[in-house]
Order: C-alpha cells, then sequence, then structure tokens
C-alpha cells in the first residue's frame, strides 16, 4: 500500500516533469540587443570624390623658375610696397606637423614651411617675426594668391604645370614624393602590398589619385591628420601622401612607421602671384641665400631629421 | 419604473462625474510630476551634450593642459546628461522610435567621451591629431548625437501639449448625463403635480437642487481649471519650449565658433554652420529669430525683462564674434582665440555666458509659471471627484424617498 502511494506520487511527478518538458518555452528575453558596434568615424570621410580625369596641360619643367636678380628692392616693385605696409603676408598650413602648425602647448606656429618665410621675412624687413599668416587650405591657395591676399604661400605646394597657369613659382625648395604609413606590425613594406587595402588620404589631393592607379582602394578625408585617426582606430591599413606629411605623422605615433620607396615626385615650390614677377626673383634670390648658408639644413635637422641625416637641398632650375 | 430609471441614472451619473474627475485631477497631477519634468530631462540631455561639445573645444583651445574650471563643466555636462537619459528612459508608454533613440543616445556617449579624452591625450602631447580626434568626436556629436536628443524633447514636448489639450478637455458624457438627470426629474416632478395637485415632492426636489449643484459645481471647477492650466502654457510651457529651443540655437553656434578655430583655418564649415544658427537664434540683423518670438510670448509677463536682456546679450556676442572672424582671418590667431576663450569683459566668452544664464533664468521662471498654472488648476477640482459621489448618493436617496412617499399615498 504504501508502496504503491510512493510509485503514484512518482507518477504524478514524472508527469508533471513531461507534460512541462513538453511546450516550447521560447529563447531568454534580450532586452538591449545590439548587433554591432558604430565606429566613428572623421566627418566626410569616405570613398574619394572622381578624380580630375583632365590631362594636365605640358609646360616642360614644372620646377623651372624665373632666374634671380638680387636682393635690391627697386621703388614701385612688390618688395617696396611689402616694405611700405611692415610686414610680409603668408600663407600657411597650421595642421601639418613638422611643415606648418600650430603647437598646442605654446599656441606657436612651427615648421619648415614656417622657416622659409620667416627667412623671407628676414631678408626682406630684417626681422624673421614680421609675418602675417594666414592659414590656407589646400583647396585655398590658387585663389589666395589669384586675390592677391596673400604675397606668398608657403605650404607644401607641389609644382604642377596646371598649376603654373594661374601663379608662379620660387625654384624647388623641397623634393617629396608619396610613400606609406603602416602600423609598426604590418607586414606590408610598399605601396605593392596594399593592393585591394583600404588606404587613407586626404580628398583632392595627387596623392588619392596616384593610390587608385596603383589598385589600392582610397579612403578620403579632409584633413591629412584624419588619416591618422582612422590608422590608429584600425579602420584603415595605411596612409599615403608625401613622405613629408607621413613623417609628421610618424612622429605622433611611435607605433607607426614610413614603408617603401617613393613613388612619385613632389617638387615644392613657393606660391607668387601671377604678376609678381619681380617677387619671384626676389625669392629666388632668398632661397639661393638660404641653400647655400646652411640655413636650409638646420631647418631640416631641426624638423626632419626623422627622415634621416639632410640631403642637401634641391638645386634651382630657370627658364629665364 | 419611473423611480428605477432615476435612480439608476443618477448613480451612473455619479459614478461616470466622480471618474471624469478623478481622471482630470490625475491628468494634471501627472503633467506637473511627470510630464513636464520628463520633457525637461529631454531638454537637459541635449543641453548638456551641446554644452559638453562646446567646452570640450574651449579647453583644447586653451592649450596642453585644460583649465580645471573647463575640466569641471565639461565633466558636469556629461555627469548631467547621464542622468537625464536614464530618466528619459523610463517613459511608460515607451514606443519604437523612442527606444531607438535612447538606445543611439546610450551607445554613443561612451564613444564620443572615449574620442575626446583621446583628442586631450594628444593635445597634451603637442600633437595635431588631437584636432583631429576633437573634430570626429564633434562630429559624431553633430552627425549622431544631437539630432537624436533633440527628436527626443521635440516628442516630449509634444506629448507635453497633447496631456494639456487632455486636462482641458470639455467632459461630453458626464455633461450630457447630468443635463439629462436633471431634466428627467424636473418632468418627473411637473408630471407627479399634474397627477396629484400636490406642488412639492420634498424627495424629489432635494435630489434636483443635489444634481443642481453638481452641475453648477462642476461647470466653475471645470472652467476656473481650464483657464489655470491654459495660463500655464501661455505663460509657462510655450514659453519655454521657444526659449529652449533659443538656447539650443545659441549652444549650436557656440560649438561651432570654437570649432572654427580648433579647425585652424579649416573651420569654413563651421562658420557656415554658424551662420544658420545664428539667424535662428536671433535672425539676421539680431533682433528677429526665436529670441524675438520669445519676447512677443513674454511681452507683458514677468520675465519680460529676461528676455530682452538675453536679446541684448545676444546682439553683444554677434557682434563679437565677428571681431573673431575679422582677427582670425587677418592672421592674428592668438587674439581671435582670446576673444573667443578669454575671460575678460569684452570678449565672446563672457557675452555667451551672459546669454546662456540669462535664458536659463527666463527658462526657470517659465516653468514655475506652468508649474503654478497647472497645480492652481488641479486645486481647482478639489474634493470635485467624492463630491459627485455624495451628491449622486443624495441625489438617488432623494429619489427613492420621494417615490415612496408618494406610493405610501397610493396605499
Amino acid at each position: 500500500m504504501g508502496n504503491q502511494k510512493a510509485s503514484s506520487a512518482l507518477l504524478a511527478v514524472l508527469l508533471t516533469a513531461a507534460v512541462s518538458a513538453c511546450g516550447d518555452v521560447g529563447q531568454p528575453v534580450d532586452l538591449a540587443k545590439v548587433e554591432s558596434a558604430q565606429r566613428p568615424t572623421p566627418q566626410n570621410a569616405g570613398p574619394p570624390e572622381p578624380g580630375n580625369d583632365e590631362p594636365d596641360p605640358k609646360c616642360g619643367d614644372p620646377t623651372a623658375s624665373l632666374r634671380p636678380s638680387g636682393t635690391d628692392t627697386p621703388a614701385g616693385s612688390t618688395m617696396a610696397k611689402i616694405k611700405e605696409r611692415g610686414y610680409l603676408i603668408a600663407g600657411i598650413d597650421q595642421n601639418t606637423y613638422l611643415f606648418g602648425f600650430r603647437d598646442p602647448s605654446t599656441g606657436r606656429l612651427g615648421g619648415f614651411d614656417i622657416d622659409i618665410a620667416k627667412q623671407i621675412a628676414q631678408a626682406l624687413l630684417g626681422d624673421p617675426e614680421k609675418v602675417q599668416f594666414r592659414a590656407l587650405t589646400s583647396a585655398q591657395r590658387i585663389d589666395a594668391l589669384k586675390e592677391g591676399d596673400v604675397d606668398v604661400v608657403v605650404r607644401t605646394m607641389t609644382m604642377t604645370c596646371k598649376r603654373w597657369q594661374d601663379i608662379n613659382f620660387s625654384s624647388e625648395y623641397y623634393t617629396a614624393g608619396q610613400r606609406v604609413l603602416v602600423n609598426e606590425s604590418s607586414r606590408a613594406t610598399g605601396i605593392q602590398d596594399l593592393r585591394g587595402r583600404k588606404v587613407c588620404a586626404s580628398k583632392g589631393s595627387t596623392s588619392i589619385d596616384a593610390l587608385a592607379e596603383v589598385g589600392a582602394k582610397p579612403v578620403g578625408v579632409d584633413n591629412w591628420s584624419d588619416c591618422l585617426v582612422m590608422l590608429q582606430q584600425g579602420q584603415v591599413e595605411a596612409m599615403s601622401t608625401d613622405d613629408t606629411i607621413l613623417a609628421g605623422m610618424a612622429a605622433q605615433d611611435p607605433n607607426t612607421k614610413i614603408v617603401g620607396p617613393r613613388f612619385t615626385t613632389e617638387p615644392y615650390g613657393i606660391g607668387v602671384p601671377k604678376a609678381n614677377e619681380d617677387m619671384v626673383r626676389y625669392v629666388n634670390a632668398v632661397l639661393d641665400q638660404i641653400r647655400n648658408s646652411g640655413a636650409w639644413t638646420r631647418s631640416y635637422a631641426r624638423w626632419l631629421g626623422e627622415l634621416g641625416s639632410p640631403p642637401s637641398p634641391p638645386s634651382p632650375t630657370y627658364k629665364d | 419604473m419611473i423611480a428605477t430609471g432615476l435612480v439608476t441614472l443618477s448613480l451612473l451619473t455619479g459614478i461616470v462625474g466622480t471618474i471624469m474627475a478623478q481622471e482630470k485631477r490625475d491628468t494634471i497631477t501627472n503633467l506637473t510630476d511627470y510630464r513636464e519634468p520628463l520633457s525637461s530631462a529631454a531638454q537637459q540631455i541635449y543641453r548638456s551634450l551641446s554644452d559638453a561639445d562646446a567646452t570640450a573645444a574651449t579647453a583644447f583651445l586653451n592649450g596642453g593642459v585644460e583649465p580645471g574650471d573647463l575640466r569641471a563643466r565639461y565633466e558636469l555636462d556629461i555627469a548631467q546628461a547621464g542622468a537625464a537619459l536614464s530618466k528619459a528612459t523610463s517613459d511608460k508608454g515607451i514606443a519604437s522610435e523612442e527606444d531607438r533613440i535612447v538606445k543611439t543616445l546610450s551607445t554613443q556617449l561612451p564613444v564620443y567621451t572615449g574620442l575626446v579624452e583621446t583628442a586631450r591625450a594628444n593635445n597634451r602631447q603637442g600633437f595635431p591629431a588631437g584636432a583631429a580626434y576633437l573634430r570626429e568626436a564633434s562630429g559624431l556629436m553633430r552627425e549622431k548625437i544631437l539630432p537624436a536628443a533633440s527628436r527626443l524633447y521635440q516628442i516630449d514636448s509634444e506629448r507635453l501639449s497633447e496631456e494639456q489639450d487632455d486636462a482641458n478637455s470639455f467632459p461630453i458624457v458626464t455633461t450630457l448625463l447630468v443635463v439629462g438627470l436633471l431634466v428627467a426629474l424636473i418632468a418627473t416632478q411637473r408630471y407627479l403635480t399634474r397627477k396629484t395637485n400636490r406642488v412639492i415632492n420634498k424627495g424629489l426636489l432635494v435630489a434636483t437642487i443635489a444634481v443642481g449643484v453638481a452641475f453648477l459645481w462642476g461647470a466653475t471647477a471645470l472652467t476656473a481649471q481650464a483657464i489655470l492650466v491654459d495660463n500655464g502654457r501661455d505663460r509657462g510651457s510655450r514659453q519655454v519650449d521657444v526659449l529652449i529651443q533659443a538656447r539650443i540655437a545659441a549652444l549650436e553656434a557656440r560649438a561651432d565658433e570654437t570649432m572654427t578655430l580648433v579647425a585652424r583655418g579649416e573651420g569654413g564649415d563651421y562658420e557656415k554652420h554658424f551662420v544658420q544658427a545664428s539667424r535662428r537664434l536671433a535672425g539676421r540683423d539680431g533682433n528677429g529669430g526665436l529670441l524675438a518670438e520669445a519676447r512677443e510670448l513674454t511681452a507683458g509677463w514677468e520675465h519680460e525683462q529676461q528676455v530682452r536682456a538675453a536679446g541684448r546679450q545676444a546682439k553683444e556676442w554677434l557682434s563679437r564674434h565677428g571681431e573673431i572672424q575679422r582677427l582670425d582671418q587677418g592672421g592674428s590667431y592668438q587674439d581671435a582665440q582670446a576673444m573667443a576663450i578669454g575671460d575678460g569683459a569684452r570678449t565672446a566668452a563672457t557675452a555667451f555666458t551672459e546669454l546662456d544664464e540669462g535664458l536659463v533664468r527666463a527658462i526657470t521662471s517659465g516653468r514655475e509659471e506652468f508649474r503654478a498654472g497647472t497645480v492652481n488648476g488641479g486645486r481647482a477640482l478639489l474634493l470635485l471627484a467624492p463630491g459627485m459621489t455624495l451628491l449622486a448618493v443624495v441625489a438617488a436617496a432623494g429619489i427613492i424617498i420621494g417615490i415612496q412617499d408618494r406610493l405610501r399615498e397610493y396605499r
């Protein structure tokens, strides 16, 4: 009897268990489901705008400038007007580390380009500080010269035949070339290893067009330092542009390295308004002094030591 | 037959009337204790976040080590936004859009603060990458976080407005029942008078008076309540809405002003947006926009002076901004920066702070007006619900007694 009771109780338990096990109980409820995190990107980052397919006009050697004619400043010349004003107006960059940038801790401008602008002021006005700096974007450089808003533009500006049509260039004061910046751990040894990979460059630059040509997947941003941000955040494999700019990026992050040979040549010149040929000749005379006096090498060592020991400055070519 | 009908009708009227009166009071309590605070919390999220954006940029401009008070202000902003966000999530009637918005806010806010800290770390070392990180953070704030916060505020303030309409809606069922009951009672008495030649039936007379009192009381109380709640809206929540929008426009413009300098010559987009936001705030000439709208709404009220003062400060600030632009474009970056963030008497920072404080004072007194109107509106309904029940019971008792008298006579 006791046994029977026990077995019927057991049966009841088993039945209940069976019934509760039978029905579909569904999945545990997840109140806050997130499929994936949305990564932040620099504003306006994205695929590059379609490049300019117009072939560059021919002008022979784009590095050939006007022959210098001494450092005299005759009355009525552009230089005399600047002297009268009392200061030089130079278009520069405030965002490119080592070339033209504002040190956040001191608020002062510094860099290789800034040094060159100061040297011109020193020659013309006797005081390297007599410069009014105007921050320009890459896109604003030509217009600022055309409007006559600035006397010179010293801003990592590549001399091209197309630009020669709108402005004058001084003789070449620096030779840059496009290279690649990757993370220290990357196995890429040059641009050839980055085919099909995401590589960052600034929109509208010559660098981004070159990337598409070698088969990398270009990602365009507004500003060069946005590329460093994307590289640090792991959103691109590499960034690629002039080695001058890359040196500035590498200096901000010891976990990156510049790899591969230069695969383009970018001669930098100082932009001068088209009409002011006297100023071009004057600036070229100053550049000669800078090259010969060792000022060029000092400036290089101070800002660009990262790239190795200073090479000899580019020798000027003239078309008369 | 008639008696049963009348008793049922009066009890029904009592129940419906009581429920109506109770619901009105609940709605009003809900307005002051829940709906308005919620809309204010949504506003708080937006405000704290855009202030954080502007403050982070200002602190950044100060160089490697940011001043302690700006750091503290940024931290307070983030804490306030977080606290307000946790309240905004507790909305009972959570709709899918709100759910999505709150999710966006709570997933992106930590990302934003992370980017700001990275920007700081880079800035301390003198690296321009700091500015790039800050631009990325600010972009995230402007493109994702602030639009979501603004939508949340919009939803909440629409709800507030709907609930104010609700509180002032005309109680049609109750009115029909009361009037119907009154008519039925009078008709019954006239019928009895004709049939019995007796002028007065005491029970029915008491019932009629009770229903009449209920009608008058209800009508007076509801009218008073509607007027008071409307006052709370006109002097309070409607102005607050405009003032809040003005404050938001001012904060956006301030963030643009500082970001233009952070971008160091590449801030053309920020300046364009500044022009848009400042026009929204004060119109093309500094006399229009949301501030003018707020002036019109507050004309004749107590805080008119505060709004007028805010308008003067906005004008002052916009002229300072013009100077910043001239200095920056003229190459005097450091002077422009001093004008933008310095704490002297004639800087944009000072003018903006005064404008913001003026708006806050006006918003606070608007909120007080809202509360005063709405709470007093609720007080007008004091005891109305139990009163309705009591009067209905009295009416029903009167009817029963009246009819019983009549029946006794009949026997």
